[in-house]
């Protein structure tokens, strides 16, 4: 038995020669102890690990506890923590970007240019007054009883463009359009034409006063922009 | 939900309640044990596989396990031609393998937390893993790769050259090492005359095709054993005929070792002489063997207390009469599988070289001559029976026996059989032994400033 007899002595580990291929932190690199005239320390078990506790959650703290028990209960904080984190970064970072692309839109200057206050009581009945409104003629027109009978009798089935009169007003006394003709885009006239509406001088398209095409070459009604009677006096146009 | 839980183990808490009287230490009351079953949960299971293979396991329970790959490959293997591969293989095992490559060998192992070493004596060279129970599967696979299916990259290879030259000068630091080197040189003709570290001449010159060679002639299924600890021996049966078997046969077989005796004396500057003077003993396994294992005891084998006096080391008493000044005496003794060396080792000052050498001898002559008492025998068996059985505490002493033994002889002897052989050595075997030592051809190998020292044929 080789291993009794060579084994024993003190000249034993010199009988055999040993390479450590991966060394583990304490890997045996200690001989037998009866067999060794004294310790072979090795430089590795001079590598103190540093003390961490400073920095441990206390469940884990006592190194003989083993930290399986306290693993799911970490976990689960760490993740919700970085959940949570997650939700409010993202909510952040849209608010902040949300700013800066919006920072491109209109500035105020100009949106408030975007609507037109107009005093209804100036305009007497039958006339048509204009505003610049968006860089483009405004129509408001005060109409009579019986201009307003007689729009509110057309028939659809003669119109280019088909639309009943209440639905392109909301008070009849009031028509609001757009003077823009709907064929090349010139300003048509007020108070002419053969429909008792507007006169489009260019091409020669009629609108009634209701604003529809009756004759020529337009295609559409005069356009009807949004507005609103705050109260009696005042219509805010846009 | 944990409150829930806790209450459905309450009735198993006062189950405990009610056995707290109990020590966990022994036995249980009123248990009652079939014959066997009191040894056999902690036995050493050897089998051999029809290959040759021997596979030897110890479930100890243990968290952590060590898996050892030993194969008759030591360095008395070794041929003309390729002196010096057996160093190169041990610097080799974590070179690129079939299966994985070497950063991955690296990489996975330390994953784990594991170890992995080699370690080569003349006779075996030895392939070790440890690592936690649960890892085995990971480490066993890099181990097989690294035993059975080595690559030996041309470049892998050549780049060992600077570590085989940082292996030899670590190797001339220690003078015990260049003293059993030169001996072991200068006692045999051939096999175990070769080094454990690779020549000068061959430095750089021992190629992947030399490993190769090796590897194919010697690392076969009838000359390996796979022996576990803290494994389960199935698995290590299925592991042995799955993955060990990819060379069969019985290799090339040793040449005999030729004792021849002769001198090496090794110059230097060094104030202390270290020297050693051997004869051939026994080959291992044999009565003879164990009779000069006790004898290295009844002399003295080494220091048993840290700075002591020695005061049972018949070797130290008798040099304390030659000289004052510092010396170290102690009787040497190897065994091989064919031959042995058995004689003493000294260490002493330059001028008292002589003295110190002849006063040793003459303490082993008295021993031949009978001068050993029932007592001084009964000391060295208990000494050495102490030495023995306190290398098996430790997981890579007892690894390492189970690992010679099943190489050896393909079984194991448990450690009271051997304490059993120990105690049946007689005053009669040693004094033959004595006697051997002091008839035979003597060997010597000194270095230090030789100018004391007597040659071979002066002492």
């Amino acid at each position: 038995m080789m291993s009794i007899a060579a084994r024993s002595g003190a000249l034993s580990p010199y009988m055999q020669a040993t390479k450590h291929t991966i060394k583990g932190l304490l890997a045996a690199g200690q001989l037998t102890p009866a067999a060794a005239p004294g310790m072979v320390r090795l430089a590795h078990t001079d590598i103190k690990i540093p003390d961490f506790s400073d920095y441990r959650r206390p469940e884990v703290l006592d190194p003989n506890k083993s930290s399986q028990d306290s693993s799911e209960a970490r976990r689960t904080f760490s993740y919700l923590v970085t959940g949570a984190s997650t939700v409010v970064a993202v909510y952040a970072a849209k608010t902040v970007v949300s700013q800066f692309v919006s920072s491109m839109s209109a500035s105020a200057d100009v949106l408030a240019l975007s609507k037109i206050e107009i005093k209804l009581g100036d305009i007497p009945e039958g006339k048509n007054m204009t505003f610049k409104w968006r860089g483009k003629p405004l129509f408001v027109r005060h109409r009579t009883e019986k201009e307003i009978a007689a729009e509110e009798a057309v028939n659809l089935a003669e119109l280019r463009d088909p639309e009943h009169d209440k639905d392109r007003v909301l008070n009849s006394s009031w028509v609001i359009v757009l003077g823009v003709c709907t064929h090349l885009g010139c300003v048509p006239i007020a108070n002419a034409g053969d429909y008792g509406g507007y006169y489009c001088p260019c091409h020669g398209s009629h609108y009634d006063a209701s604003g529809r095409i009756r004759k020529g070459p337009a295609p559409l009604n005069l356009e009807v922009p949004f507005y609103e009677f705050p109260d009696e006096e005042t219509v805010i146009v846009g | 939900m944990k409150g829930i839980r806790g209450i459905s183990q309450l009735s198993k808490r006062f189950y405990a309640a009610t056995r707290s009287g109990q020590s966990l230490a022994l036995p249980l009351a009123g248990l009652k044990l079939s014959p066997g079953a009191a040894h056999s949960y902690q036995d050493v299971h050897v089998t051999r596989l029809p290959s040759g293979l021997v596979i030897a396991s110890l479930e100890n329970y243990s968290p952590a396990s060590k898996i050892g790959v030993f194969v008759k490959a030591g360095c008395r293997y070794e041929t003309n031609d390729n002196q010096g591969v057996t160093h190169l293989l041990r610097l080799a095992s974590n070179l690129t393998t079939k299966g994985a490559s070497a950063f991955k060998i690296c990489r996975g192992v330390e994953a784990v937390g594991g170890s992995m070493s080699v370690t080569s004596s003349r006779e075996n060279m030895s392939y070790t893993v440890d690592c936690l129970r649960d890892d085995i599967d990971t480490v066993m696979e890099y181990l097989i790769n690294v035993t059975t299916a080595p690559e030996f990259r041309a470049w892998e290879v050549s780049d060992l050259t600077p570590r085989v030259k940082m292996d030899k000068a670590q190797a001339a630091q220690s003078a015990q090492i260049s003293i059993i080197e030169a001996l072991h040189a200068a006692a045999y003709k051939n096999t175990l005359c070769n080094s454990l570290y690779c020549p000068d001449h061959m430095v750089g010159d021992i190629e992947s095709e030399h490993l190769h060679q090796f590897v194919q002639n010697n690392f076969t299924s009838a000359r390996m054993a796979l022996v576990g600890l803290g494994v389960d021996h199935s698995v290590m049966k299925q592991v042995g005929e799955q993955f060990l078997n990819i060379r069969s046969g019985a290799g090339t077989t040793g040449a005999e070792a030729q004792y021849r005796g002769g001198e090496v004396r090794l110059l230097s500057t060094s104030s202390m002489v270290h020297s050693a003077v051997v004869s051939q003993s026994a080959a291992a396994g044999s009565s003879e063997a164990l009779a000069f294992s006790v004898l290295q005891h009844l002399l003295g084998a080494g220091p048993h207390i840290k700075r002591g006096s020695c005061a049972s080391s018949k070797l130290v008493h008798g040099v304390a009469k030659a000289t004052t000044d510092p010396f170290d005496v102690s009787a040497f003794n190897a065994s091989y599988s064919d031959s042995g060396l058995f004689g003493v080792y000294t260490i002493s000052q330059a001028a008292a070289a002589g003295d110190v050498i002849k006063a040793a001898l003459a303490q082993v002559k008295a021993v031949a001559d009978g001068g050993v008492t029932a007592a001084d025998l009964t000391r060295a068996k208990a000494q050495m029976k102490g030495q023995f059985l306190m290398s098996l505490e430790t997981s890579e002493g007892l690894l390492e026996t189970m690992g010679t033994q099943a190489l050896a002889e393909g079984s194991y002897c448990s450690h009271e059989e051997i304490s059993k052989k120990i105690d049946n050595v007689s005053l009669t075997d040693v004094a033959n032994a004595a006697k051997k030592f002091v008839s035979g051809k003597k060997t010597m190998a000194s270095s230090g400033n030789l100018a004391k020292t007597p040659f071979v044929d002066e002492i």
